[in-house]
């Protein structure tokens, strides 16, 4: 190595240096040292959902968890709320990203910050851990707490994969939901809904039955 | 030779199940087959991202449909299918291809007459080739054409692709738009937009510049009435 490059090299992590560190909590770095393409499936749901309300938002994430996919969003959309009921969790979230001007934390319930005004609601990983018989009141609770001309994005995985999933996860899913299902919740509330489903990563519209994941955007309230 | 003969005998059974649906392409996709033919996975990509967002148990009027080469995958989703196009050769090739009680093709130029109302308007190709001073006129048409709880499909090839375009595809495109300016200028008309890019046959939300092809799905258009 050249003296030169090692001074380049100096420069580039001069200006990385001051990045205030990212802490990975419980449930982030469960993903990390157990099922880290998780990180990778998590973090590509938060971009679709950003990509799909658009820059100039306002966004809340029920069940943000850590954060990350809160941040996310609010980096990509303009400013994000995070919600979840694990303490620990939020802890966590405002330790990294509660700084941010754009972005915060409550810890608490969803349906009890009250005003309907986000131009965007979503959750990814909730739904399937809401008893089916709560399952209506929380997708009434997300649609008070959007404008009429809000946008609503959903996250949860395919009722078909659960023969593939782990004990945990297993343990945490009492109420796994098929497309067909998903899609006709929303279709109750939205005139308009797009059904997507996932597998790892990507993102697409094939044939739901075999899609891993299910994401579904609502709008155009009834 | 026993063993050969009786996988003969049962794909032949296999043919017999794939009934006769044997089809002659136009002049446009034929050409296209012979010059280009992974250009059918791009433009049927489209076609499916189209039937799956905005089809499903829909009425559905497909502006600028050429021979039909996107009707079967449209038609497969939606209740009935409307192609129109202002070329006459090209619908008399999809109505001798794509016949279907369901399905409907009309030599007409919906820039210049209104033949209905549906619930979902799909243009693919179309509006990059209308001259930038007749452009609104191109969006009142997919308006005027829907019913107030309709959606609008809208595909078209990046600006930012021209400098790779094929001399043909040069002269003919007259109107590029970025991702942002087919926003813009459908957010004027509809409620709700959803972006989408193309590259090749794969569909996705990436970086707006870097995409190919842009589709934009649109609903809840602005001042249509139940009348």
């Amino acid at each position: 190595m050249t003296d030169e490059r090692q001074t380049e090299w100096d420069a580039v992590k001069e200006s990385m240096q001051h990045a205030q560190p990212v802490e990975l909590g419980r449930h982030v770095g469960y993903w990390f040292a157990k099922t880290p393409r998780r990180a990778l499936y998590a973090t590509s749901y938060a971009k679709f959902a950003a990509k799909m309300i658009g820059r100039g938002k306002r966004v809340l994430d029920i069940g943000c968890g850590e954060g990350l996919g809160t941040w996310l969003l609010a980096k990509e959309c303009g400013e994000a709320q995070g919600v979840d009921f694990d303490a620990e969790a939020i802890a966590v979230a405002e330790a990294n990203w509660g700084g941010e001007p754009n972005c915060g934390f409550t810890c608490g319930d969803a349906f009890e910050l009250g005003d309907g005004s986000y131009d965007a609601v979503v959750n990814f990983d909730v739904i399937e851990h809401v008893y089916p018989e709560h399952a209506d009141a929380f997708l009434d609770g997300m649609q008070r707490l959007l404008s009429d001309r809000g946008v609503v994005v959903i996250g949860t995985p395919n009722e078909t994969a659960k023969q593939y999933a782990s004990a945990v996860t297993n343990a945490g899913h009492v109420n796994l939901y098929t497309a067909e299902r998903l899609e006709a919740a929303l279709r109750e509330r939205f005139k308009y809904v797009f059904l997507f489903g996932a597998n790892d990563e990507v993102v697409h519209t094939g044939f739901a039955p075999m899609c891993h994941y299910l994401l579904v955007v609502a709008c155009g309230e009834r | 030779m026993v063993e050969e003969r009786s996988e003969q005998a049962r794909w032949d059974g296999v043919k017999d199940m794939l009934g006769d649906h044997r089809v002659t392409l136009g002049g446009h996709w034929s050409f296209n087959l012979r010059n280009d033919p992974k250009r059918l996975a791009f433009v049927l990509a489209r076609y499916k991202l189209a039937a799956k967002l905005a089809c499903k148990g829909r009425s559905v009027l497909e502006l600028g449909c050429s021979e039909g080469i996107g009707t079967p995958i449209l038609g497969e989703f939606a209740t009935r299918y409307t192609g129109v196009d202002f070329d006459e050769d090209a619908i008399a090739v999809a109505r001798r291809n794509w016949s279907d009680a369901r399905f409907e093709f009309v030599a007409a130029d919906l820039l210049r007459e209104r033949i209905g109302r549906f619930e979902t308007v799909i243009s693919l190709d179309v509006i990059e080739h209308i001259e930038p001073e007749r452009e609104a006129t191109f969006f009142d048409a997919i308006v005027d054409h829907l019913t107030p709880e309709g959606m609008a499909v809208i595909g078209t090839p990046n600006v930012t692709s021209v400098p790779y375009a094929s001399p043909q595809s040069q002269i003919g495109h007259v109107n590029m738009f970025s991702a942002e300016r087919l926003q813009q200028r459908l957010e004027e008309r509809f409620e709700f937009v959803f972006p989408f890019g193309l590259n090749d046959e794969v569909v996705h939300t990436g970086y707006a510049p870097m995409c190919h092809y842009l589709v934009q799905v649109a609903c809840g258009p602005k001042g249509v009435s139940g009348d």
